[in-house]
């Protein structure tokens, strides 16, 4: 470890050249697995929210929603089925507006917002966006589904926006990786090359190390410990950079997310994500460390 | 004991530095080789730590064949003969006793001991006083006697001094041999090669090599060398 500082010491703006390419490289890699985290939570939210429901005829009989239920169920492609009342749609109704007197209806000639005015609903979760055709098929077969004034089914359907954000996330991950591989090579180079030329200038010195003895294990080890202090420094910067970034846009992600990520990110998730960019770090800095050496025993 | 058999050594070049040279030194035994710069003394040094391969012939170190040796154990062998290098190979950016240090380290020499290896070899080699200098600091006579305490703390079995008094005046030359002899009786063979036939006396055995051939060999110490030595 001390010949490695020494050698820090000796080139300090190589070492900062290397720990700064390192840097930048864990800050993007960091910031990608935020937002991989990020959108693979609000997938999942939306993927559990009911996806489809259907607005229930008041003159629908118990018997007649029971079998559409059960007809839902014999597909094999619902995940879950939740029906909701009239007075459970009014008790949602009144949780989302809070106590606004304008949308309660308190203060309107209209008169006060009852369960009367409001439709029950079956809330249909489906296991796959691409089951959402044969389901929502299901739905418009059956009597017990309110018809809209133009004499459409009411049935939502949000298939697009799932299938969508499905889309965004698996293209924001495949443009993260991307990116991360560029910018891995560059690391690897930069280090590679930074290590290659360290060991070029001491050549004379390693040589008179293997005259006397020294294996090549002991002459290269200060020039591996090297790239392990090099990304060490440098994954933790990387993380602190995006720890610094998540901080500060924290107050402005939970006035559009919060509820669908959890905000602010729980301390153990920055842990976890400083051991993996640690660790990730740690992976690139051996494999350049380890580059440069075997490209000096080949010579 | 060290063996060499019929050794020819020649460079890409062309030119024979070593041509069917046949010597045989036993274990303890203090043996100058001498011969004019170009007579192959430091290409015997570079052979018998296999810094080089000879084009034909064998070199046997204690029984084992260098020919055969695989490079993983090059550093055992290295262990075994130590070089004390002509242009000595001093590490310019660490101090005499970082230098001896790595060494030490190089053989696992147990961590609590070394600074205490190291006062012994200093005060072995005369240099108590300068363990915190670098080799700049030093004169040729002290950079040499660095190098000796260097060689010297891997214990090895066979000690090569190449031109060990080549850069010295007559006084610090002598001194320098003396402290050989001294390693000599403490049982390492002891090879050193010169130019210089001032201090053959010395030795146990005399070998003149030139032109990469040995002309002359004598057992005996030999005061003034061109008068006593036996032609093969």
């Amino acid at each position: 470890m001390n010949p490695a500082l020494k050698n820090i010491r000796r080139s300090p703006y190589q070492a900062i050249a290397a720990v700064l390419v390192l840097s930048l490289n864990l800050f993007v890699i960091s910031l990608f697995t935020l937002v991989t985290l990020a959108s693979q939570s609000i997938l999942v939210y939306f993927e559990t929210r009911p996806q489809i429901i259907a607005y229930l005829k008041d003159t629908a009989p118990e018997s007649l929603v029971n079998e559409t239920i059960t007809n839902l169920n014999s597909t094999g492609l619902v995940k879950s089925i939740k029906y909701v009342s009239k007075n459970d749609a009014l008790k949602i109704y009144k949780e989302s507006v809070g106590n606004d007197p304008l949308l309660l209806g308190t203060v309107t000639q209209l008169g006060e917002v009852t369960a009367d005015i409001l439709p029950a609903s079956l809330e249909v979760s489906v296991r796959s966006s691409s089951d959402f055709d044969h389901v929502a098929k299901v739905l418009e077969e059956s009597d017990i589904v309110s018809l809209t004034p133009q004499g459409v089914k009411e049935i939502d359907f949000p298939k697009n926006i799932v299938s969508e954000l499905a889309a965004w996330t698996k293209a924001l991950r495949t443009a993260g990786v991307a990116l991360a591989v560029v910018l891995s090579v560059t690391s690897i180079n930069t280090i590679g090359t930074n290590v290659s030329l360290k060991i070029a200038s001491r050549k004379t010195e390693i040589d008179t190390l293997k005259l006397i003895g020294a294996k090549n294990s002991f002459v290269l080890k200060p020039y591996l410990w090297e790239t392990v202090i090099y990304s060490l420094i440098g994954g933790f910067f990387g993380w602190l950079f995006s720890f610094i970034v998540l901080l500060y846009s924290t107050p402005i992600l939970v006035t559009r997310l919060e509820g669908i990520i959890p905000l602010p990110v729980p301390p153990l998730t920055v842990f976890f994500l400083l051991l993996f960019i640690l660790s990730v770090s740690l992976l690139l800095g051996l494999f350049s460390g380890i580059f440069a050496v075997v490209r000096f025993l080949r010579r | 004991m060290i063996e060499f058999k019929e050794v020819t050594k020649q460079f890409p070049a062309g030119n024979v530095v070593l041509e069917k040279v046949s010597f045989l030194i036993k274990p303890g035994e203090f043996v100058v080789i001498t011969g004019p710069s170009g007579s192959g003394k430091t290409t015997i040094a570079k052979l018998l730590i296999k810094e080089i391969e000879p084009t034909s012939g064998e070199i046997v170190i204690d029984s084992e064949n260098l020919g055969l040796l695989k490079a993983k154990h090059l550093p055992s062998l290295r262990k075994k003969v130590a070089v004390i290098f002509q242009d000595y190979k001093i590490i310019p950016d660490k101090t005499v006793a970082e230098n001896i240090s790595l060494a030490l380290q190089i053989i696992n020499f147990p961590k609590t001991q070394i600074l205490e290896r190291i006062t012994h070899l200093l005060g072995l080699v005369g240099l108590s006083e300068k363990e915190n200098l670098f080799p700049g600091q030093l004169s040729g006579g002290e950079l040499q006697r660095a190098a000796i305490a260097r060689a010297v703390a891997v214990e090895p079995s066979i000690l090569f001094a190449d031109e060990p008094t080549g850069n010295l005046d007559l006084a610090t030359a002598g001194e320098i041999m003396l402290l050989l002899k001294k390693i000599n009786q403490s049982g390492t063979t002891v090879i050193v090669s010169t130019h210089d036939l001032n201090f053959i006396d010395l030795a146990s055995r005399h070998l003149h090599l030139l032109k990469g051939k040995i002309v002359a060999e004598d057992t005996e110490s030999i005061e003034k060398p061109p008068k006593k030595v036996k032609k093969k």
